[in-house]
C-alpha cells in the first residue's frame, strides 16, 4: 500500500472541524486589542490614535473609539500601551452590520 | 416528351443567345436588366429540360445539316441531365444577380455577350453528339470563360490569371483531343452513341490510352490536383457571378466528360482505371481543403474549397468504376448517383457562397478576411443566405452536402464486398480521405463564415458596409435549392436513378429509396436514413426547447446585463482572432506539407512594435508550380531553344526545307 | 454607468432570505480590486483540505453569471472600478457582496483620487470580514454568517476588559 495512505490513515483527517470547533492554535492570531479602560490615559489614547497604521484608532473626547473593521492586527498599540492593551483573541469579526465593528472604550486613567 | 426536352433546349439556347445580344446593350440598364430576363427564361427552360429529360430517361436527337465532316449532331442524353439543370439554375441565379451587380458599362457589354455565349456553348458541350460538335462546343466554351475571366483586364492578377486558365485548359483540351481521336480512329466514327456501342472490340491498351488521356484532359477543366493551379489564381479575379459560372458548372463540365468515358463511352472498363480515378480524387479533396485553410481572400479560399469537392466527386466516380468492375454494380450505379448528386449540389453552393462573397466585395472593398468582420449586422439577409450555404457545403443536415457525403461514405464503407482485399482497403482509405476532408471543411467553413460575419469589424470598410442596393434574390433562390434538394433528396434522387438506368443500364430504385422516404446505399440491411423525416425532427428538437423556454420564461421584469466579457476597458477589434491565427493550428499540424517561408522585420528594437513597424511575410510553399510546372516549362523552353536554329530567316535554308521534303513526298509516293 | 440599486427593508429581508437559500450550495466569485494578495491566498487556502469549504456547500466559479455571491478584496481602487462594476452586474439576482479584509473596510487606504478606500462606497455590501488578511476560519465564519448559518456576534463584543459582561467571548463562535 503506499506509504502517503497509510500515514493519512494513522494521522488521522486534518481538515479543520469548524464550525463545531475552533481549532486551538487560532489562540495565537494577530487580533484586535483589548483596553484596561481604567489605565488608559487621554495622552497615551491620542498618541496610539497617532501611532496606528491602519487608522483604526481615534479618540473621541473621552473615549477612544476602536473601529475593528479597519485593524489590521499588527500589534503596535499592545507594543507602546504598557499594560493597557492587550490582544483580545478576538478574530471572529464578521458582521452583516459596519456600525457594530465600531467600538467605544471609556478613557479611565488620568496622565498624572 | 422527347419533343417536349428538345424544343426546351432549343429554346434555352435561344433565350442565351438573345440575351448575349441583348448584352450588347448594356451601356445602359436597361440592357443590362433585358439581356438578364433572356438569360433567366434560358436558365428555367434548361432547367425544365433538365428535369424532364431526367425523368424520361431516354435521349433525343437533333441534327442540323450536314458539313465537311458531317452533321452537327446533338444528342440529349440522360447522363448530361442534371448538368443541364445545374447549367440552368447557374443561369437563373445569375440573372437575378445581374442587374443589381454589374454597372452599365462597354465592358459589361462585352461581358454579357461573351457571358451569353458562354452559357450556350456549355449546352453545347452536355448535349454534343459526336465528335466534332464537342470538341468546338469545348473550345468555345473555353474561350468565351477566358474572356469572361478578362472584365476586368487592368487589375491585378487578372491577366495572370486568365491566361493561366486559357494555357492549361488548351493543354487539356489537345489531351481530348486525342483521346477523342483514338476513340474515332478506332471505332470508325464520329458519333458518340456508335462510339458507345463500338468502343468494347478496341484492344485494351487503346482504351487505356484514350481513357488515361480523357482523364487528364478533363481532369485540367475539373481543376484535379495536379492539374489545379489555374483555378485559384482564375477563379477570385473574375467578376462575381463569372466565379460563381466558373466554379458552379464549368469545373463540373470536366467532372461530366470523365463520367462521360468512364461510363458511357468506355463503359465496363478495369479496374485500375477506377482506382486512378479514385486516388486522383482522394488527393485533389485533402490537398484542396489543406491548401485553402491557408488562404486569407475569401474567393481563393473559395476556389480551393471548389477543388476539394471536385476531389469528392472523382472519388466517387472512381469507386463507382472500381465497384462496377469487380461486378458489384448496383453500388457501382449509385456510386454514380452520388457523384451526379454532389456536382448538383456543389453547383447549387459554391454559386451561393461566389454571389454572396461578391456581395461582399462589393460592399466592403475588400475580399481579404482579415480586413472583415461583423458583417451579420451590417448585412443581416446576406448574413442568413451565407450562413445556409456555409452549412450546405460543410456537409451539415438537413441540407444538400450531408445528404451527399452521407452517401458517399456509405458507398465506399461497401468495399469490404469486393473480392479484392487490397482493392477493398484501398476504397476504405478513400474514405479515411475523405473523412478527414470533412473534418477540415467544417473548420475552414466556420472559419470562412466566423471571421467575416461575427465579431467585430476589423477594418472601417467592413464597419461601413450596408446591404442597400447588394443582389439579394439570386443567392436567397440557391439558398431555398439548397435546402429543397437535401430535404427533398428522395425526390432528387429518384430522377438520378432514372439517369444512371440510361446510363449504365442499371436500375437501382428499390435499393435506394425505400418506403417512408428513407435513402438507402444500393443494399437493403447495410444502413439508410431519411433527410425528409430527419429534416422534420431537427425543427421538432430545435422547437421543443423554445416553447418551453417561451411557455415557462418568467413573466415579470427581468434585467439584461450587458455580455459578460471579463471586465475589460473596451473590447478593440484587434483582439479578436484573424483568419492566419484560426487556422494556426491547422498549419502547425500540417507543416511538412506547406513548408511555409516566413520573414519577420523589425524596424525597432522593440519586440512588440510600439516603436515602428513589424513586417511579418508568410507564404505558403507552391508545392506544384514550383516542382511540376517549373521544370516541364523550363524542359519546353530548352527544347525550344535548341530547335530555333531551323527558323533562322534566311529563306535560302527554307528552300532547302521545300526541296527536301518535295523529294522525299516523291520517293514515298514512288514506293 | 452600472446602476446600484437602492435597498429598502423589504428588499433587503427578501434577498437574505434568498441568499439564505443558498446556504446548502452557494456559488462565490473573488474580484480584487488592488489588494495586496494576502486576503487572496487565505481565499485560495479555503479550497484546500484544511479548510475545505466544499464541505460546506461552498464552492468558487470564474465566472460571475455562476456566482451568487461576491467576495471583494482591496480597497476599490478607482481602476477598478470598471471591472468590479461589470463583475456585479454579470452577477444575477439575488446575490450578496462580502468585503473581505482590512482595506475593503476603510482601513490602511483612506480614500483620495487614485482609490475609494472601502468596497461599500462603491457597491451594497452585505456582509463584512475584518482581517488583515482574515484567517481561514474567519472567512468561513463569514461565509456562514452571509447565508445564515451562524449568527455574527459582534454587537455583543466588548473591547473594554473592565467591564467584561458580553453575552457571548469572541472565541464562542
Amino acid at each position: 500500500m503506499a506509504s502517503w495512505f497509510l500515514r493519512g490513515l494513522r494521522r488521522g483527517v486534518v481538515t479543520t472541524r469548524y464550525p463545531k470547533t475552533i481549532d486551538p492554535w487560532t489562540r495565537d492570531l494577530p487580533a484586535a486589542p483589548a483596553f484596561h479602560a481604567h489605565r488608559l490615559t487621554t495622552a497615551l489614547a491620542d498618541r496610539l490614535a497617532e501611532q496606528c497604521p491602519a487608522g483604526a484608532l481615534a479618540r473621541e473626547e473621552a473615549e477612544l473609539v476602536v473601529d475593528l473593521g479597519r485593524c489590521t492586527g499588527c500589534g503596535r498599540c499592545v507594543d507602546l500601551g504598557g499594560g493597557a492593551v492587550v490582544n483580545s483573541g478576538a478574530f471572529l469579526l464578521a458582521t452583516s452590520n459596519r456600525a457594530a465593528l465600531i467600538k467605544r472604550v471609556p478613557i479611565g486613567g488620568s496622565d498624572d | 416528351m422527347t419533343h417536349a426536352i428538345g424544343a426546351l433546349t432549343i429554346a434555352a439556347a435561344a433565350a442565351w443567345l438573345g440575351g448575349a445580344a441583348a448584352g450588347l446593350g448594356a451601356g445602359r440598364r436597361l440592357g443590362v436588366r433585358a439581356s438578364a430576363l433572356l438569360s433567366a427564361i434560358g436558365g428555367a427552360a434548361a432547367v425544365l429540360a433538365g428535369i424532364l429529360l431526367a425523368v424520361h430517361g431516354a435521349g433525343t436527337t437533333l441534327r442540323f445539316g450536314s458539313g465537311p465532316v458531317g452533321a452537327a449532331t446533338f444528342h440529349i442524353a440522360p447522363l448530361a441531365a442534371p448538368f443541364v439543370v445545374l447549367l440552368g439554375v447557374v443561369a437563373v441565379a445569375n440573372a437575378l444577380y445581374a442587374p443589381r451587380y454589374h454597372e452599365p458599362a462597354p465592358g459589361t457589354a462585352v461581358y454579357l455577350l461573351v457571358y451569353g455565349l458562354a452559357l450556350v456553348a456549355s449546352l453545347a458541350v452536355l448535349i454534343a453528339g459526336n465528335v466534332i460538335a464537342f470538341l468546338v462546343a469545348w473550345e468555345s466554351m473555353a474561350l468565351t470563360c477566358y474572356l469572361l475571366i478578362l472584365r476586368h483586364h487592368t487589375r491585378p492578377g487578372v491577366a495572370k490569371g486568365a491566361f493561366l486558365f486559357l494555357a492549361l485548359s488548351e493543354v487539356g483540351f489537345v489531351l481530348i483531343v486525342l483521346a477523342f481521336a483514338i476513340l474515332a480512329t478506332q471505332t470508325g466514327s464520329l458519333d458518340l452513341v456508335t462510339i458507345a456501342a463500338r468502343a468494347g472490340h478496341m484492344t485494351a491498351s487503346w482504351r487505356a490510352a484514350a481513357f488515361v488521356l480523357a482523364l487528364i484532359g478533363f481532369g485540367f477543366k475539373a481543376g484535379l490536383v495536379p492539374f489545379h493551379i489555374w483555378l485559384p489564381a482564375a477563379h477570385p479575379v473574375a467578376p462575381a457571378d463569372g466565379s460563381a459560372f466558373l466554379s458552379g458548372l464549368i469545373i463540373k463540365l470536366g467532372v461530366y466528360g470523365i463520367a462521360l468515358f468512364g461510363f458511357v463511352l468506355l463503359a465496363h472498363g478495369p479496374a485500375w482505371w477506377g482506382l486512378l480515378t479514385m486516388a486522383l480524387g482522394a488527393i485533389s479533396a485533402v490537398l484542396g481543403i489543406l491548401y485553402a485553410l491557408m488562404e486569407r481572400d475569401l474567393k481563393r479560399f473559395l476556389a480551393f474549397s471548389s477543388i476539394e469537392n471536385i476531389g469528392i466527386i472523382v472519388t466517387a466516380l472512381g469507386a463507382g468504376m472500381t465497384f462496377t468492375a469487380y461486378g458489384q454494380r448496383a453500388i457501382g450505379a449509385f456510386l454514380l448517383i452520388v457523384a451526379l448528386y454532389h456536382s448538383l449540389n456543389h453547383g447549387v453552393y459554391k454559386t451561393l457562397l461566389f454571389l454572396e462573397a461578391g456581395v461582399i466585395e462589393h460592399t466592403t472593398g475588400t475580399r481579404n478576411l482579415d480586413r472583415l468582420g461583423g458583417l451579420i449586422h451590417r448585412l443581416p439577409r446576406s448574413a442568413v443566405i451565407c450562413l445556409i450555404g456555409t452549412v450546405a457545403i460543410a456537409a451539415l443536415p438537413p441540407f444538400n452536402g450531408f445528404v451527399s457525403e452521407w452517401m458517399l461514405f456509405q458507398g465506399l464503407f461497401q468495399g469490404f464486398r469486393i473480392s479484392s482485399h487490397t482493392v477493398g482497403i484501398l476504397i476504405v482509405v478513400a474514405g479515411a480521405m475523405i473523412a478527414l476532408t470533412g473534418g477540415l471543411a467544417i473548420n475552414a467553413f466556420a472559419r470562412a463564415y466566423g471571421i467575416p460575419f461575427l465579431g467585430m469589424p476589423r477594418s472601417r470598410a467592413a464597419a461601413d458596409a450596408t446591404e442597400d442596393g447588394q443582389p439579394i434574390a439570386g443567392p436567397a433562390m440557391l439558398a431555398a435549392a439548397c435546402a429543397f434538394l437535401g430535404i427533398g433528396a428522395p425526390l432528387v434522387l429518384t430522377a438520378l436513378d432514372r439517369v444512371a438506368r440510361a446510363a449504365v443500364g442499371i436500375d437501382i430504385h428499390s435499393e435506394l429509396i425505400v418506403p417512408k422516404l428513407t435513402v438507402i446505399p444500393a443494399h437493403t440491411a447495410f444502413s439508410g436514413f431519411s433527410p425528409t423525416y430527419l429534416a422534420v425532427f431537427l425543427l421538432a428538437v430545435c422547437a421543443v426547447p423554445l416553447l418551453i423556454y417561451f411557455a415557462g420564461r418568467p413573466r415579470g421584469a427581468s434585467r439584461r446585463p450587458p455580455v459578460w466579457d471579463g471586465g475589460i476597458l473596451s473590447f478593440k477589434p484587434r483582439m479578436q482572432y484573424t483568419a492566419t491565427t484560426d487556422a494556426n493550428p491547422i498549419r502547425v499540424t500540417f507543416e511538412a506539407l506547406y513548408r511555409p517561408q516566413r520573414h519577420l522585420e523589425r524596424t525597432s528594437d522593440d519586440p512588440a512594435g510600439r516603436s515602428g513597424p513589424v513586417h511579418y511575410h508568410f507564404e505558403v510553399l507552391p508545392l506544384f508550380e514550383r516542382y511540376l510546372y517549373v521544370p516541364i516549362i523550363r524542359a519546353v523552353q530548352w527544347l525550344a531553344n535548341r530547335a530555333r536554329p531551323i527558323q533562322s530567316g534566311d529563306v535560302n535554308l527554307y528552300l532547302l526545307y521545300v526541296f527536301v521534303v518535295v523529294v522525299i513526298a516523291y520517293l514515298i509516293y514512288a514506293y | 454607468m452600472i446602476d446600484v440599486l437602492p435597498e429598502t427593508e423589504l428588499g433587503d429581508q427578501l434577498r437574505r432570505r434568498a441568499i439564505a437559500l443558498f446556504g446548502r450550495s452557494l456559488h462565490i466569485r473573488t474580484v480584487d480590486t488592488g489588494s495586496c494578495a494576502a486576503c487572496e491566498s487565505e481565499l485560495r487556502l479555503l479550497a484546500a483540505p484544511h479548510y475545505d469549504l466544499h464541505r460546506l456547500g461552498f464552492f468558487f466559479t470564474p465566472a460571475p453569471r455562476h456566482a451568487d455571491l461576491l467576495m471583494v478584496t482591496g480597497p476599490a481602487v478607482r481602476a477598478a472600478d470598471n471591472a468590479l462594476l461589470k463583475a456585479y452586474d454579470a452577477t444575477p439576482d439575488p446575490k450578496a457582496v462580502i468585503a473581505v479584509g482590512a482595506c475593503a473596510l476603510g482601513g490602511v487606504y483612506t480614500e483620495d483620487a487614485l482609490l475609494h478606500g472601502a468596497v461599500d462606497r462603491v457597491l451594497p455590501v452585505d456582509v463584512y470580514i475584518p482581517g488583515c488578511p482574515p484567517s481561514p476560519i474567519a472567512l468561513l465564519q463569514g461565509l456562514l454568517v452571509a447565508v445564515g448559518r451562524l449568527e455574527d456576534r459582534v454587537a455583543g463584543l466588548s473591547l473594554d476588559l473592565d467591564t467584561r459582561r458580553s453575552h457571548a467571548t469572541p472565541r464562542s463562535q
